[in-house]
């Protein structure tokens, strides 16, 4: 069944271990939201589509190729090589499932019925399409977690509408509060809400299968992702909807300057190098002394407009010319360990690079690590960041193969026959 | 109205209604960054009893703007700042920097099933006690510490904010314009402490359900270091598999090489979001029927366009027809037909627009809420989780300083 042993599932542990998940996820955003529950021990069970592969499959992020933008796609490519969905679908079971088929749709009913946990981020109605309501699902397991993410929620006039990360993050409202005054937004490189709706869904499950472990209930969970990045929105909201502010035309937002509290310098000054650059936040007068020492005390630091917090906060502009002069002749790290050393706010820009080969804190707390692959090899891994006193992450297999569970799900978890099985392969349901 | 989510235990009924999903639990916060107050946030808006700890000079977010309209100068109540991350919590005030208030917050936390801190190693030595001290006399505690770079590592005890996170923790690298003359552009919010909070609280979560099992707390170290170390989504897999980097790009993906705008500015001086992606043909039919509409579509409606290729080769031009079929229509009206027509396609709304959103309205998403400023009630945003099952926790309005310290402590003194 396994060409290679080792990638036979074995016993789960952690606080999830025993929990099954029939997982109809996909994206990035679903498949981060349960991978946490499958680094904890649940058996996540990743349902895919062989006519319609997981988008992270094909994104041309590949060992040992050139670098492609992740809109162009290799056609024809191995879907197995994709490094995006190794990422994440780490821990995970994989096996295929054609939803369009009669025979596909019963299988899936005897998966959720050997399950107590579903999961889909579909637009809204996919899977009523396939016969999958709340109702139906708990036909078939009573007291099953149906967990549903979307970008707009099940319910409203606009809950058919289409969204990936940087729709959410624009319809939210997190792109416009973020840039230059004056200039577009220069909002998010990335997507920001992928991550953010993906771990409120995670909590949001993990909620349920607390509660469920009280009571004996399950529930339906219906999980918002442009309301769950407007509550991420921050104070300026309530400025809003309190003080009646209009932040349109307002000279919001700020950059990288604070409106609240009055901290200067705070920036992203350039530092020595290309593109190279170091933040620095000086929130009150005792940082700005120390800040002042650190830099040998210039005859800049001693002019009245930089003498009190408030004052440094109105006079910006001239108070980050003398700032930058300073960095732009140093090194990003030498400029972060001599204010870091005075206890002052700085940091260097890091890029991947240097939080893989050289950062000396992630290296100590261990938050990479590697796994190999069948078709990729030796891969790293972005682990969960939380450091427990008794718990640890059981990362026990990198990603699945296109259906490499198959057999091992359908014929030992489900008890399906032999011939039954090879019925299933050969006409295409699996 | 804590009490009104006390929560039926299996022996009750279950014909009443429904309890909200932390309606069993308390919470003390002792986190003064809003790192910390944001997690205590999303555990007592989903209804845990969470009773936030001040020293007598009130929490660090009560001294941080914007102020609610027409407060005195100072008003530890009336910052807005402080109410936004601490709605529906209680405040006691307690000065644990004594013998007898770290007393008074011993006994405080032996009743309490979740105890938020924000202190560096240096921090916890200087208030003479340790994460596992704290569970000495309450071995169900769990003490969730979210802190600037985690509790150990030669960086435990840097210092750091939310710009400064961003910067080292590597998102900030990919955010910013085109032109790299400006540097990286932090985004708003205070991403990088809410980023740690929604780690912080998956592993209060897994604590919890771990103590279902084994009858005790933990210890729950989060750095906002190692959370925003893995949250740039494409730029670590990037570097892991065919190892390059990525270069931002003004409100799009970064990416290894530069790709087209997606900001298109509107007629009424707003900006909408569209990647115009021509590979696919569903999508692009869409695009030109609706544009064809607006009698807009120029000579896209040339057969020669139907082939992908000739697409690609022609993408400057396409772009270009886009734009002015966007520039001539309003941002609202681009948002809703786009969508209707299948198109993802997003308006940037302000934080003003979103109270006239339609959706937002339907859903009953904002929520009024009686807080201590003139003109209310305001509406604050609402739960963005939704149980069948489970009661929605009301949002009550932010503590005013100590406000509880009475009813809580007098049953613990």
């Amino acid at each position: 069944m396994y060409a290679d042993e080792r990638r036979r599932p074995r016993p789960r542990r952690g606080p999830l271990a025993g929990i099954r998940v029939a997982d109809f996820c996909w994206m990035g955003v679903g498949s981060v939201a349960t991978r946490l529950l499958a680094d904890f021990g649940a058996e996540v069970i990743k349902i895919e589509d062989r006519t319609r592969i997981d988008t992270p499959r094909k994104l041309p992020l590949y060992k040992g190729e050139s670098a492609r933008n992740f809109g162009e796609e290799v056609v024809g490519a191995d879907p197995d090589k994709g490094g995006l969905f190794n990422n994440y679908c780490r821990n995970k079971l994989g096996v295929t499932i054609n939803m369009r088929s009669a025979e596909g749709r019963r299988l899936a009913e005897r998966l959720i019925a050997a399950s107590s946990v579903v999961t889909e981020n579909f637009a809204p109605g996919v899977m009523e399409r396939w016969g999958l309501s709340y109702e139906r699902i708990r036909e078939l397991r009573p007291d099953v977690i149906y967990a549903r993410m979307s970008g707009y929620g099940h319910s409203g006039p606009h809950a058919s509408y289409r969204s990936y990360g940087p729709v959410v993050q624009a319809v939210s409202g997190l792109s416009y509060i973020s840039g230059l005054p004056g200039r577009e937004p220069s909002g998010w490189g990335l997507s920001y809400m992928d991550n953010q709706a993906a771990f409120y869904n995670s909590a949001a499950i993990l909620m349920a299968i607390r509660r469920r472990a009280m009571t004996g209930e399950g529930t339906e969970i219906d999980v918002s992702a442009v309301e769950t990045g407007i509550g991420l929105l921050g104070p300026v909201l309530l400025d809003v909807t309190v003080n009646g502010r209009v932040t349109r035309g307002d000279g919001y937002p700020t950059g990288n300057r604070l409106e609240h509290p009055h901290a200067a310098p705070h920036g992203i000054y350039a530092a020595l190098g290309e593109d190279r650059w170091v933040a620095i936040a000086v929130f009150n007068d005792a940082e700005w002394q120390r800040f002042a020492d650190a830099i040998g005390r210039p005859q800049w630091t001693r002019d009245e407009r930089f003498a009190t917090q408030q004052s440094r906060w109105a006079n910006q502009d001239a108070l980050d010319e003398h700032v930058a002069a300073w960095t732009v002749r140093r090194d990003r790290y030498e400029v972060t360990k001599l204010l870091q050393d005075a206890g002052v706010r700085a940091g260097a820009v890091q890029n991947a690079e240097d939080l893989n080969e050289a950062d000396p804190q992630l290296e100590h707390r261990g938050v990479f690590f590697e796994m190999d692959h069948p078709v990729i090899g030796e891969a790293r891994f972005e682990g969960v960041p939380i450091r427990f006193g008794q718990t640890s992450p059981d990362n026990w297999r990198s990603g699945p193969l296109l259906g490499e569970d198959n057999e091992f799900v359908f014929r030992d978890l489900l008890g399906i026959g032999a011939d039954e099985y090879a019925e299933l392969a050969s006409t295409g349901v699996i | 109205m804590a009490g009104q989510n006390s929560h039926p235990g299996p022996a009750d009924s279950g014909v009443s209604q429904p309890p909200a999903p932390y309606s069993d639990l308390r919470v003390v916060e002792l986190a003064d960054d809003p790192a910390g107050e944001a997690l205590g946030k999303l555990m007592a808006t989903a209804g845990a009893e969470v009773i936030k700890v001040e020293l007598p000079e009130g929490a660090a977010s009560r001294h941080i703007g914007p102020t609610a309209a027409g407060a005195r100068e100072g008003d530890p109540d009336a910052s807005l700042n402080f109410w936004f991350y601490n709605v529906s919590k209680r405040s006691v005030v307690i000065d644990y920097r004594t013998a007898d208030g770290m007393a008074r917050l011993r006994d405080l936390l032996h009743g309490a099933d979740v105890v938020i801190t924000g202190w560096r190693p240096s921090d916890w030595a200087a208030l003479g006690i340790t994460p596992d001290d704290l569970r000495t006399d309450s071995p169900q505690l769990i003490v969730a510490n979210l802190s600037p770079f985690g509790l150990d590592g030669p960086w435990a005890d840097l210092v750091s904010s939310d710009l400064v996170g961003l910067a080292l923790g590597g998102p900030l690298n990919s955010c910013g314009y085109d032109d790299h003359s400006i540097p990286p552009i932090r985004p708003g919010g205070e991403q990088g402490y809410q980023l740690t909070a929604s780690f912080g609280h998956l592993g209060v979560l897994l604590a919890l359900l771990e103590r279902e099992q084994t009858g005790h707390g933990q210890l729950v170290d989060v750095g906002m270091h190692d959370c925003l170390s893995v949250s740039a989504e494409l730029a670590n897999p990037y570097w892991f598999y065919p190892r390059v980097l990525v270069h931002r790009q003004t409100c799009r993906h970064a990416q290894p090489t530069a790709t087209q705008p997606a900001l298109f500015p509107t007629a009424d001086d707003r900006y909408v979001y569209f990647a115009l992606i021509t590979a696919e043909q569903k999508p692009w039919q869409s695009l030109v029927a609706w544009m064809e509409s607006k009698r807009l579509a120029a000579d896209l409606t040339d057969p020669a366009y139907d082939d992908p290729a000739y697409r690609l080769a022609h993408f400057a031009h396409i772009q270009q027809i886009v734009e002015v079929f966007f520039l001539l229509q309003p941002a609202g009206d681009v948002y809703r037909e786009g969508q209707q027509r299948g198109l993802p396609i997003g308006v940037l709304n302000a934080p003003e627009d979103l109270l006239l959103d339609e959706h937002l309205s339907a859903r009953g998403f904002f929520v009024p809420v009686d807080d201590d400023a003139p003109g209310g009630p305001h509406l604050y945003p609402g739960a963005p989780i939704r149980f069948s099952a489970l009661a929605a926790a009301p949002v009550m309005r932010a503590p005013r300083l100590g406000e509880h310290t009475a009813e809580v402590l007098g049953g613990t003194a």
